[in-house]
């Protein structure tokens, strides 16, 4: 009983169906301590959007379903949530793809996620305010079209926008997609600013194995559907393992797609 | 020569005050495609049905004017909610496609119900306001315009400014306008489509009630207002399927066209050539300009 005050999310063996054949997960588990930020990594297709989607209840739209296990948000069941029901309770997900709304300016998408809150034109004018001071960068471009502003600039806006809504808990999916080194290191810094002063606890997913790890409390690792690994992010950075699959560096030095060739060539001749 | 000009006016007013008229019709369809993604064929039968039964409560229950719009403007409300509930929710995961479908149906079904209540036979609409020139006007500026299409144009303009300020200003627009742009993302946000889909289908309910007013006025309430609604179909290519001012500048456009080109050309072709003009006009828009004057690049969706 204890873990369910400690973890604001708790996942327990959830499988997902797509249209009622697509098995998309088999035996997901983890758990996100609250205040924590816990990473979940795996390749393209794995099952990470499904999961964050499993959890923000989003897949009904997809027509996803979690047909076993059971997922706990704030220690009661999400089971029968709505997404709108699941941002009023605290828990936003920031979809793949940024999806800002493109034909409105920058402070109107940023305005629209407060869309679940009673405020008042002042309130939200204060909560504005404050979402600025951790992304400067949209004070300046907030009478933009969101639609002409930067891959940078439009996931900013994506995560602003989420926090509009008060979160407890913010659900980010590949936050760092397509982005500049020097912004993934921007967007993380944000993210972790946002963790450490407002308290949020943050559940993401994300291909870039090292920047997440090195920005994350926990990690998970999944594999067509599965948990394969998991283990403090620390852990998990000097794990072997990790190091050759996730991050290109084995133990001869680092490693690359051609080594690999040549080696599976020269062990084809041999079989030859 | 000052009296061609005059009469070329006359023409051109005419024209376009009958073109807001269009342009009132098809503010309705933008309103549903703005938030569906969706051309609701059942628009036309929305506006038979909405002025039919404002019509039945005047004349066959004797309610009194101003009341008998709220109601039938509350029962438009109904319909939208009803539609949301047993239309929409369950095609929610469906295709843009199987939604077109699903509102060509949701017209026979709304035909048929006016009809099995109100009757079939022709009404006749007053509205108090004559379907003449305005002797003021005429005396003055010696240009013959109908009281009828000075009153169309400002019951628009007053629409459209109202929606306008609803759109930009208010919490509401702001979630209609998200959701018009990704709806997903909006969900995933907290913003409930169910209400926004009500609120959308209401309003081109109540939209479509002051379109067949005036058409009622004009024309007789009667079936042919369901037909009359596809005359918004060139509106809209010209003026674009998502923008409201869109759909104003391109009712103007057809209403001008229309009656310009049946005044001078017309003749020509031995008349009548108002009823054919505005889907010539629309090819060459589809040929040139797909995405109409306003629009967003929509040729994907329809």
């Amino acid at each position: 009983m204890s873990n369910t005050s400690t973890n604001i999310l708790d996942i327990k063996n959830i499988e997902v169906m797509y249209d009622n054949v697509i098995l998309a997960l088999h035996d997901v588990s983890l758990k996100v301590p609250k205040g924590k930020v816990v990473a979940l990594l795996g390749a393209n297709g794995a099952g990470k959007s499904t999961t964050l989607k499993a959890v923000s209840t989003m897949l009904a739209s997809e027509r996803g379903k979690v047909t076993k296990g059971s997922i706990d948000y704030d220690g009661t069941s999400i089971e029968k949530q709505n997404p709108s029901q699941m941002v009023g309770l605290g828990m936003v997900q920031v979809l793949e793809g940024r999806r800002c709304f493109g034909h409105l300016t920058v402070e109107e998408n940023i305005i629209s996620g407060a869309y679940s809150r009673k405020l008042s034109k002042g309130d939200i004018n204060q909560e504005l305010e404050k979402i600025y001071t951790y992304f400067i960068r949209l004070k300046e471009r907030r009478k933009s079209q969101a639609a002409f502003t930067s891959g940078g600039e439009q996931q900013m806006i994506a995560v602003a926008r989420a926090m509009m809504a008060k979160p407890k808990m913010l659900l980010l999916d590949e936050p760092t997609m397509g982005l500049a080194p020097q912004l993934v290191a921007e967007i993380f810094n944000i993210v972790k600013e946002l963790n450490q002063k407002e308290g949020v606890s943050i559940l993401l997913a994300e291909q870039n194995t090292n920047v997440a790890l090195k920005n994350s409390d926990y990690g998970y690792i999944i594999e067509t559907g599965r948990v394969m690994l998991d283990g403090t992010a620390k852990s998990l950075l000097s794990n072997d393992q990790v190091k050759e699959l996730y991050l290109g560096i084995s133990k001869k030095g680092r490693k690359n797609f051609r080594d690999v060739l040549k080696e599976e060539s020269l062990t084809k001749k041999k079989i030859n | 020569m000052v009296d061609e000009l005059l009469f070329f006016m006359e023409v051109l007013v005419g024209g376009l005050l009958a073109g807001t008229m269009y342009s009132l019709v098809a503010l309705g369809f933008v309103l549903i495609f703005k938030a569906s993604a969706t051309f609701n064929f059942s628009q036309g039968a929305m506006v038979f049905f909405s002025v039919l039964a404002f019509c039945g409560f005047m004349q066959d229950f004797n309610i009194p004017f101003v009341l008998a719009f709220i109601m039938a403007a509350l029962l438009m409300v109904v319909v939208g909610l009803c539609t949301e509930r047993f239309v929409l929710r369950p095609l929610m995961n469906a295709s843009e496609d199987t939604v077109l479908m699903a509102t060509i149906g949701l017209g026979y079904v709304l035909e048929g119900l006016a009809q099995a209540a109100w009757g079939v036979e022709v009404r006749r609409l007053d509205l108090g306001i004559g379907d003449f020139p305005v002797p003021w006007i005429a005396d003055n500026l010696k240009l013959f315009i109908s009281a009828l299409d000075i009153t169309a144009g400002l019951v628009a303009a007053i629409m459209i400014i109202g929606l306008f300020l609803l759109f930009k200003y208010t919490k509401i627009g702001l979630g209609l306008r998200a959701v018009a742009d990704d709806a997903g993302a909006a969900s995933s946000i907290g913003i409930p489509l169910k209400h926004i889909m009500l609120l959308v289908w209401s309003a081109a309910g109540v939209v479509a009630l002051v379109a067949g007013c005036m058409w009622g006025a004009r024309a007789g309430v009667q079936f042919a207002l369901v037909d009359l609604a596809l005359k918004a179909l060139p509106v809209l290519i010209i003026g674009g399927f998502s923008s409201i001012p869109g759909a104003i500048i391109g009712g103007l456009i057809i209403g001008a066209v229309e009656k310009v080109l049946e005044v001078y050309i017309g003749p020509f072709f031995g008349g009548a050539i108002e009823g054919w003009a505005p889907y010539v006009l629309a090819i060459f828009f589809l040929l040139y300009r797909p995405e109409g004057l306003f629009g967003e690049k929509i040729i994907r969706r329809v």
